[in-house]
């Protein structure tokens, strides 16, 4: 996509959320950062300008407006925070890609519940460490996200449908 | 957040209440930054953005370089790459936010399930798309046979809001004429 998307990853200073906005910082994303302590999103921004002085990033302390201004929203939080993120910023993700990266299981459909009208694509690890399994229901979804994965240096390999995701490992880098 | 749009789509089709929420579900909420892109050309128009408070244009770049204004967008107007949105094909357009906006976008998707699940929304289209059609023609008009003073009256009669919002040079890019020229254009008809 020529575009510049915008992605808002919600949780993005633990490991896990901060690990993938480092990997993002060189493609053609506007990252905003979401979390809740401010000192830590600020050391974020600066470890990541560092590396990245171009990259176009922004520390953001509401994940309502995160997601507004997102294209796509990705939540880099446990299962446990997941639901209270999804209360939050339901409306504003009404028909948004939404990446999850919780445990597989049966989450994914009950996230899939909280945010009715969103393209719910769960992300999870395979055995390769170069991969990154994708699972959703909407097709230019899944390639949506499959360009992200890209761009972070891993390649994407398309599970299936939701549903799929029950039997499989969770993300871990 | 949602209270302008459907009160420009009632203005043209009155929807119950039921209706709207139907509607509402297929609707994405977008903030834009002013000066970030909606849609660059050579990506396909994937949405139609319905403006509920901001700015934006459409424009696509000539060989010289400069910048062609082929559309305004304000509150309540709609904006896209029409065609692109509808043949699938590349955009010609750039479309970016000349304010701060925020915008309620509808897919390509959802705009195609909506024709087949609401009646009232494809009634909705053929009034929207007639309208602009007809703007077209009357643009095209007066292109064609005006004189850049007399089509800068017009257009000021026709949008004085778009006149007032927008900056000169980009109301000057939009009627294809140098800012000099629009100027011009200005001090005579104050002098008359």
């Amino acid at each position: 996509m020529i575009t510049k998307q915008t992605i808002a990853i919600i949780g993005a200073t633990g490991k896990m959320g901060s690990a993938i906005a480092m990997k993002l910082a060189n493609g053609n994303y506007r990252i905003l950062l979401f979390g809740k302590r401010e000192a830590a999103l600020q050391a974020l921004q600066a470890a990541i300008l560092e590396d990245y002085p171009f990259a176009d990033i922004e520390p953001i302390t509401c994940s309502y407006a995160a997601s507004w201004e997102a294209d796509i929203i990705l939540l880099a939080v446990p299962y446990a925070a997941e639901k209270e993120i999804a209360a939050k910023i339901r409306e504003v993700a009404n028909q948004k890609i939404v990446i999850s990266i919780s445990n597989p299981g049966s989450a994914a459909e009950e996230l899939q519940q909280l945010l009715p009208h969103s393209k719910l694509i769960k992300a999870f690890k395979t055995s390769s460490t170069d991969e990154v399994a994708l699972a959703g229901n909407d097709v230019e979804a899944l390639a949506a996200v499959a360009e992200l994965v890209l761009s972070a240096g891993f390649r994407p390999i398309i599970k299936g449908k939701l549903s799929t995701t029950k039997i499989l490992e969770p993300i871990n880098f | 957040m949602y209270d302008l749009f459907f009160q420009k789509f009632n203005e043209k089709v009155a929807l119950t209440a039921e209706e709207a929420d139907l509607l509402k579900t297929y609707l994405t909420p977008k903030k834009l930054r002013k000066k970030q892109y909606l849609l660059q050309e050579g990506d396909v128009c994937k949405y139609t953005a319905f403006v509920v408070k901001g700015a934006l244009r459409a424009y696509s770049i000539a060989e010289s370089g400069q910048d062609q204004i082929i559309q305004f967008a304000i509150e309540g107007w709609t904006i896209s790459d029409l065609y692109s949105f509808i043949t699938g094909e590349p955009a010609t357009y750039n479309i970016d936010a000349v304010e701060d906006a925020e915008l309620l976008l509808l897919s390509k998707s959802a705009h195609e399930e909506l024709l087949h699940t609401l009646p009232k929304y494809e009634t909705y289209i053929r009034l929207q798309v007639t309208g602009a059609y007809l703007a077209l023609q009357k643009r095209l008009t007066a292109a064609a046979s005006l004189s850049p003073e007399e089509r800068y009256t017009r257009f000021q009669e026709q949008y004085p809001e778009l006149v007032q919002r927008f900056p000169q040079h980009m109301i000057a890019a939009h009627m294809g004429l140098t800012p000099e020229t629009l100027s011009r254009a200005r001090r005579k008809m104050k002098s008359k």
